[in-house]
């Protein structure tokens, strides 16, 4: 029957008239994302290696970066990374080509800015990176001057018990020799300092040595001096 | 509560004779009162109406409609007319002035004129007139040089097609219209609209007229050029038809006029077709509007469900299909009153 | 208040609506913009309608209204646009010929005379009797019963009318 249609029609429409409405309350409510939403393009500047595939992967060259080759090491260090987000089409190439997973897209789409200029985002090398390095020196630092300190501790117990034999090795004459064990015994100071050189610098330490004896040597000639005056 | 409106009336007419006032020019008095309350409640009644379409059309198409102003965005309304208001009244500088000005000025006149008739509740109606349907149906001929005036004076091609569009629908839908509503005529043996409501105490004619009733809602559509035959403004083909150049308070006067013909001949269909002011429980003056309003609903139902037709589609639809089916019925109604009184039935 | 023994408000109406008539009649004739007349011609057939229905005789007013400012006067409008062929503020000009002038002079002069003196020579007697209530039934009853036979041949000639103009528009084809 003609106008059948009509009714039908009419019928659908009043269907969806009590429907819930599919409308999405934007800036009240934010929509429901899906898990692998594509949205704004984050980069991890710790993970990054430096290593180019995000940018060859790009079809329409959003990123880039800026390396510098440091002086003792092959790795390249990462000075500045860039995302000119205006031309990403969001066609996730970077993401699956990284090795490092420093690129993934979150779920932040409201990505517009009042200028041009915004929208492409520089990431420089954070400060807490080359601190964190230092820091990671700083303690192998300790562990070398701990190591030191025991090797001077050893030194010490060395001189203390058998000074003859190692100060031997930096005073020719036997008298120098007696005259050095002799202050050690009689001042521990001395005796830390030329372990503390010995374990450092062994020419320094025969210096010093031999300065100490010099020394020791002038204050007992004056003493007898003084004894006959 | 049921003469409320009337009683009114009969005390601000006794007040103005203790004033010294004429009871002719009480009268006359009274009658003014009664236009303003009549544009008042158009124009406030178009607010809301404004509104309900947005609101009805999102719904039909699962959106929520204005959700801002106020609750349930009823203040939208407010606002664009606020907006309306300031915005700048553009002449385009090839326009015939003159013309371009007063075509939404009478638009808006002759929309208004359609409710001197309509009976409004139990003796409540602007005048009693004895040919009242006839009036209203004249009246609302007239609608066709208002819009002929703002495709010409518009001189624009796209005014100018929308014009002649509309002319020719709503000429063509006039005759349909005013056929449908001979069967009714034909049975309540009067063009008083009070008569008629008053002959359908115990039946309403939707259910004698059942066919009167469908040309009629039709016709309707097309004289009011509403979706699904709004080709004569078709946004998409014709940018606006005749209110293409058209801006601010000028655009919307005719956007008013639009709503206020959506609203006399909804009022004229419950009146005719539904039972006018009768019902039960409620006061005479509630039970048209809401029959009114139900109407309403009905036309944005189906403006929202169908797409736009072809004209040429619309014009035959017009001539080989309305007219005959209408005619048709006369004769059906004819021959039912003849069986009726020969049965003594009536 | 006021007091209207010899002008009441229906003669006030009565001027109003003549007024309308008169300048929308001067209109059609004296805008040079022939568009402007067509629509002057509305206002004038709106005032006659205004006039019937002051006479009490509503249904000629409403039918006057639906035939005539409704139906014929567009249908003018749509003939003049057709027609236009020239800038729409001289479509309309008053005629350069003598004779011309001369003739339209003389039978505007007859008419007014005629109905000056129709109007001036007639008793206008006061009539007791109210206006018809139910003058639809009335008029319907005369055109269906009384002169049917005229009423319908109007019709046909109508209809016979309109298979011609439709015959001039489209032609006939020849098999």
């Amino acid at each position: 029957m003609n106008g059948q249609g009509l009714i039908k029609g009419l019928g659908i429409t009043l269907k969806h008239f009590f429907q819930k409405e599919i409308t999405e309350q934007y800036p009240d409510v934010m929509p429901e994302l899906a898990t692998r939403f594509r949205g704004c393009l984050q980069f991890e500047f710790e993970k990054c290696i430096a290593c180019g595939i995000c940018v060859n992967s790009c079809p329409n060259n959003v990123l880039s970066f800026e390396t510098e080759k440091s002086e003792n090491s092959k790795k390249k260090k990462l000075l500045s990374y860039t995302i000119d987000f205006q031309y990403c089409m969001f066609c996730n190439l970077c993401v699956e080509g990284c090795p490092k997973d420093c690129l993934h897209f979150d779920h932040d789409f409201e990505l517009s800015t009042f200028s041009r200029d915004d929208i492409k985002r520089v990431y420089l090398r954070p400060a807490e990176m080359d601190e964190e390095k230092e820091a990671d020196a700083a303690p192998v630092q300790d562990e070398q001057e701990s190591k030191e300190q025991k090797q001077i501790d050893a030194m010490l117990k060395a001189l203390q018990k058998n000074p003859q034999k190692i100060l031997a090795k930096m005073l020719e004459q036997e008298e120098d020799i007696g005259i050095l064990s002799e202050l050690m015994q009689s001042n521990e100071k001395t005796a830390g300092k030329i372990a503390e050189l010995l374990v450092k610098d062994k020419e320094k330490a025969a210096k010093v040595a031999a300065g100490f004896v010099t020394k020791e040597k002038k204050n007992r000639l004056q003493a007898e001096k003084g004894g006959e005056e | 509560m049921e003469h409320l409106f009337t009683n009114l009336a009969t005390a601000l007419t006794g007040w103005m004779i203790t004033l010294g006032l004429s009871p002719v020019w009480a009268d006359v008095i009274l009658l003014l009162v009664k236009w303003i309350i009549i544009i008042t409640i158009i124009t406030l009644n178009i607010i809301i109406l404004i509104w309900l379409e947005r609101k009805v059309s999102a719904f039909f198409q699962e959106r929520l409609g204005p959700n801002r102003l106020g609750p349930f965005g009823i203040f939208q309304t407010i606002a664009d007319a606020i907006k309306l208001l300031t915005k700048e009244d553009i002449v385009p500088s090839a326009a015939d002035k003159l013309i371009f000005k007063t075509a939404p000025m009478f638009f808006i006149v002759v929309a208004v004129m359609l409710y001197t008739v309509i009976p409004m509740g139990q003796g409540m109606e602007v005048i009693n007139l004895n040919i009242g349907l006839l009036f209203f149906i004249s009246m609302g001929s007239l609608s066709t040089i208002a819009l002929l005036m703002a495709g010409w004076g518009s001189d624009n091609k796209w005014s100018l097609m929308g014009a002649v569009r509309s002319v020719a629908q709503m000429i063509s839908y006039e005759i349909p219209l005013a056929f449908s509503l001979l069967g009714v005529v034909m049975i309540s043996g009067s063009l008083n609209l009070q008569d008629i409501v008053a002959a359908q105490d115990n039946i309403w004619f939707v259910i004698l007229q059942p066919i009167a009733f469908l040309t009629y809602f039709i016709a309707a559509t097309a004289e009011l050029n509403r979706g699904p035959f709004d080709m004569p403004e078709a946004e998409q083909e014709l940018t606006g038809g005749a209110y293409t150049e058209y801006t601010g308070m000028r655009w919307a006067l005719f956007f008013l006029a639009e709503y206020t013909n959506l609203v006399a001949v909804s009022a004229l269909m419950a009146t005719v077709f539904l039972g006018g002011w009768q019902g039960p429980w409620l006061p005479s003056w509630l039970w048209i509007i809401i029959k009114t309003y139900g109407v309403i609903l009905v036309f944005f139902w189906v403006k929202w469900t169908f797409p736009r037709i072809r004209m040429d589609h619309l014009m035959s639809f017009s001539w080989k299909v309305l007219v005959p089916v209408s005619l048709g019925n006369i004769l059906l109604t004819g021959a039912g009153i003849y069986f009726c009184q020969w049965m003594g039935w009536c | 208040m006021f007091e209207f023994s010899a002008f009441s408000l229906y003669d006030a109406a009565f001027l109003a609506i003549g007024g309308v008539t008169i300048l929308g009649a001067l209109g059609v004739v004296l805008f040079r913009n022939i568009i402007y007349s067509a629509l002057s011609l509305v206002f004038t057939m709106l005032g006659v309608a205004a006039i019937y229905f002051q006479l009490n005789a509503g249904f000629l007013g409403a039918i006057q209204i639906l035939v005539y400012a409704g139906a014929i006067s567009v249908l003018i409008i749509f003939a003049v646009m057709l027609l236009m062929n020239k800038e729409a503020r001289r479509t309309n000009l008053p005629t350069t010929r003598t004779k011309a002038w001369f003739a339209g002079g003389t039978i505007t002069v007859m008419m007014l005379a005629s109905i000056i003196a129709a109007v001036g020579f007639s008793e206008w007697p006061k009539t007791a009797l109210q206006g018809v209530d139910n003058s639809v039934g009335m008029l319907a009853e005369l055109m269906l019963g009384d002169y049917v036979i005229a009423f319908e041949a109007a019709a046909i000639l109508l209809l016979v009318a309109v298979i011609g103009a439709i015959i001039l528009a489209k032609g006939v084809e020849n098999k």
